[in-house]
């Protein structure tokens, strides 16, 4: 922590020429207001537009010159800049990564154009099947559920998007004691200390902002099946899921072993029924989303169209058996030596490290929470793993979404055994 | 590194040291070849606990032949299958164990099997690795469960994928002869149709230690792993290795066209210029164009095409390292109210402004400052760099192109950049894609080429 109160990872590393840094704004699309969704993104887009004198072109020029590069990611806890810079270049990176932060143009021109382009992304993610399937599914599992909210927006959100509220956004979130600063690379922690200074002192040190705290919402009960209707589809991409348990939280070891059981490996359940066994999709997988609140169960496949009925008949199967009798001691103690084993990959460069620790801040967990998980995942037993299923898994509750064609894949997946199906055109959302 | 109960250190080995290079910051890596062919790469790493054991075939998508495509990715399935001393699914269940993770990728030059293990497990993955290459069991029933997986992979990534499928009907058009015109997956009657005979044929031909380079990259022993691998491949009889015919691609004297109806929003296309193989010295100029027409964010065809017209929401520039000449590819996707051919006019608006009126002196240095943080980013951690050096040591020969190609790249002059836009980026060369949404279909799909 410095004065001015940004939480600060530096994680010094001589094995390349290069510094990562990653800039979390807390907030995130989950904060748009409610029919302005898309706000966030906008307003740390157009940010990158154009600041501290230079426009769009001038900034563009600049970084690419240093063969450098600050790109902005949304998601729905923060807003990150992540810049990349070879390390003889990165005060002039710092430089403008500074105006950014603290002089962004907000040009007229630029928001007008920007609301002109998103519209073009939503057209290309309804051109790609799994992307759809993930923006339906988030959209409808649990309804009202702020992560269920779409952080690129929709063709009506995006009309609502003011400038004036772009800057406000901006002006609101981006002050010292909102920050996460993680520096990664060619660096040593003195040259890191005068870089965070040098961030944070144009801004404001504190504000008043909001933070979601909590989830107020309750997933509706029973199964349901959204049909995304899309013409000559040979496969359904396909998320099954439910609202679940929070990261960081009480069950976080015992859901991470479950969800390596499950399909979180290649040897795990669902790869091996789906895929090995019968040869329906080409992957199968489940996970637990990682975010502030309580997230996601989601699993994925993409089942080949004939098959997609019973692909969806054979999963609720599968995850009810799972549900209600968890994973075996075999199976708990094979997760565990997994995922313990897997950890020094998640942590062997210092970027990687740098954006762990990034990713706990953003998540208000403790310093080192999941670099520490091994330490969690030794102590349990399998019948604490079977506990959290029971508790956490919601097979009777699941939602469905298939991109598919209705026509060849409609009757199967409403005998599925997946609750009641609505179809819905694949560009309705 | 764990000693394993089957191991034993040979009583002399037999490796010859024959080159050496720095891989990065403070990294060596030393290739070694055994008696039989075997090509073996070390490159110690202390800084994690961890290694990439990587095994690189030269064989890829370009050794098949018509109406048998699609084998060598088939065998990026069946060698994860069972050897005569491990039941189906074993091999994934003893790298997991660990904590590691196993995969494999086929192009066209060629196919290799990467394993991320910790240090101390890295006895196991050589033991795995020299066991598939030599006893890996192909029966009827595993054979037609890896095909249907392969045909629902190719149904994700061609059939239901507007950009998969362009990229394939772009080699499928842009190649006459050559075996680059088939797509590493494979035609869908291809695959359905590879016979288990041929199936054992292929593998009793290319997996072999004469045809494979072992890359490994972490914190190990030199001298151990140097025993280790002697004693687990040294016994491997080397294969006959089939001579392979060098195809040369007859000169594209007329541009080519094919455009096709698809469920999409807006045109997409994929234009492909004939471009050099990655190891002619023009290659690396030819990078740096790539980047200056869609590489970054001030490239010329994205100002052009997303800023100033908003003609496309996306265009992209990449050329493909190949051994062989392949292609520049431009991927655009059109804006609302924009079409394909709208774009292809605007291409060819700026590269007759770039052939013109060069880049100047700054805009050729801004690609090269771009080119030489892409090099270090490749090889941050093991398993990039042990890519880089089993790529260039597969395609083109030598691991030492790692640095070749950035050196080359650091060397690109103004004057190398005018002359390749001159001699490559021309219409005649080019060969173009189209996926026009349905709502615009025709009948057919139409070929507009000669």
């Amino acid at each position: 922590m410095t004065d001015r109160g940004p939480t600060v990872i530096v994680e010094p590393s001589p094995d390349t020429p290069l510094v990562w840094f990653d800039i979390a704004i807390r907030g995130g699309a989950a904060l748009d207001p409610h029919g302005i969704e898309g706000l966030h993104r906008h307003a740390a887009l157009l940010a990158r537009r154009g600041a501290g004198g230079r426009d769009r072109s001038e900034l563009d020029s600049t970084l690419d010159g240093l063969g450098a590069s600050i790109d902005v990611a949304v998601s729905r806890d923060a807003v990150a800049l992540s810049g990349l810079a070879l390390a003889r270049h990165l005060d002039a990176v710092i430089d403008l990564a500074v105006d950014v932060l603290a002089a962004p143009a907000f040009s007229p021109d630029e928001h007008a154009r920007l609301l002109r382009e998103t519209p073009q992304v939503l057209d290309e993610i309804r051109d790609d099947d799994s992307a759809l399937a993930t923006r339906w599914f988030d959209w409808l599992c649990c309804p009202g559920h702020a992560y269920g909210r779409t952080s690129l927006g929709t063709e009506a959100s995006l009309d609502r998007i003011e400038r004036g509220a772009a800057v406000a956004c901006w002006r609101r979130e981006v002050v010292a004691d909102n920050l996460v600063i993680g520096l990664a690379g060619d660096i040593d922690e003195t040259s890191a200390g005068r870089i965070v200074t040098r961030l944070t002192e144009r801004l404001p040190a504190t504000a008043a902002r909001d933070v979601l705290r909590e989830v107020t919402v309750a997933p509706p009960p029973g199964r349901r099946v959204i049909l995304v209707d899309k013409p000559d589809r040979t496969q359904a991409q396909l998320r099954l899921g439910h609202l679940a348990a929070r990261y960081g939280g009480p069950d976080t070891a015992e859901l991470a072993v479950a969800e390596a059981v499950l399909g979180g490996m290649f040897s795990s359940r669902l790869m091996q029924e789906i895929r090995v066994k019968r040869g329906w999709s080409y992957g199968a997988g489940c996970a637990l989303r990682r975010s502030r609140l309580p997230h996601w169960f989601e699993i994925w496949m993409a089942a080949a169209i004939d098959v997609a009925g019973p692909a969806v008949a054979l999963t609720l199967e599968l995850l009810a058996d799972y549900a209600a009798r968890g994973p075996t001691d075999d199976e708990v103690d094979f997760a565990r030596s997994y995922l313990i084993g897997a950890m020094p990959f998640h942590v062997a460069t210092a970027r990687q490290r740098m954006q762990l620790a990034v990713r706990d801040a953003v998540f208000d967990l403790p310093v080192g929470f999941t670099a520490r998980l091994p330490e969690a995942l030794a102590a349990l037993a399998a019948a604490d793993v079977r506990a959290a299923c029971r508790r956490q898994l919601r097979p009777d509750d699941v939602v469905t979404v298939a991109v598919t064609t209705a026509e060849q894949a409609g009757e199967a997946l409403e005998l599925a055994g997946a609750g009641p199906l609505a179809v819905v055109a694949h560009d309705q959302y | 590194m764990r000693a394993a109960p089957w191991y034993q250190p040979p009583m002399t080995t037999s490796w010859r040291l024959d080159a050496e290079a720095q891989i990065g910051r403070g990294v060596t890596a030393r290739r070694f070849r055994l008696d039989n062919g075997l090509g073996l790469i070390t490159a110690v790493d202390h800084r994690a606990p961890i290694v990439a054991l990587q095994t690189w075939y030269r064989v890829g998508s370009r050794h098949e032949r018509p109406g048998a495509t699609g084998m060598a990715h088939l065998f990026e399935h069946l060698m994860f299958g069972s050897t005569d001393s491990l039941p189906p699914g074993e091999f994934d269940r003893l790298v997991e164990r660990t904590g590691g993770e196993s995969n494999a990728a086929t192009w066209v030059d060629w196919t290799y099997y990467r394993l991320s293990l910790p240090a101390r497990d890295l006895a196991l993955g050589i033991r795995l690795e020299s066991g598939r290459m030599q006893h890996l069991v192909l029966e009827p029933t595993p054979v037609e469960a890896e095909r249907d997986v392969v045909t629902n992979e190719r149904r994700e990534r061609v059939e239901d994928d507007v950009d998969g499928w362009l990229d394939e009907q772009l080699m499928a058009h842009a190649f006459t002869e050559h075996p680059y015109r088939w797509p590493t997956i494979g035609w869908m009657e291809d695959i359905r149709g590879l016979s288990l005979p041929d199936i054992r044929a292929f593998y009793r031909t290319w997996y072999a230690p004469n045809n494979a380079t072992l890359v490994c990259v972490g914190e190990f022993d030199e001298a151990a792993v140097l025993d280790l691998v002697a004693s687990s491949y040294g016994a491997i009889a080397p294969a006959v290795l089939p001579e392979v015919p060098r195809i040369r691609e007859p000169e594209q004297s007329r541009e080519r066209v094919m455009r096709a109806p698809k469920p999409i929003a807006t045109d997409r296309l994929l234009a492909g210029y004939k471009a050099p193989g990655q190891d002619d010295a023009d290659w690396a100029t030819l990078e740096i164009i790539a980047t200056l027409l869609a590489g970054c964010p001030s490239a010329r065809l994205y100002r052009r095409l997303v800023i100033e017209r908003e003609a496309a929401s996306s265009v992209d520039a990449q050329l493909t390292p190949f051994r062989d000449p392949s292609l520049l590819r431009l991927a655009v996707t059109a804006s609302r109210g924009h079409t394909a051919d709208e774009i292809v006019a605007e291409i060819d608006r700026e590269l007759a402004a770039m052939a013109a009126e060069p880049p100047h002196h700054a805009e050729v240095e801004k690609a090269k400052a771009i080119a030489e943080t892409d090099f270090w980013t490749s090889l941050v951690d093991v398993d990039g760099k042990a890519e880089a050096i089993g790529h260039y040591e597969t395609a083109l020969g030598d691991f030492r192109k790692v640095n070749a190609i950035a050196e080359r790249l650091a060397a690109v002059t103004d004057d190398d950049v005018a002359r390749c836009v001159r001699s490559y980026l021309r219409t005649e060369r080019r060969t173009v894609v189209i996926a026009e949404p349905e709502s615009g279909r025709r009948d057919d799909d139409q070929d507009d080429d000669d």
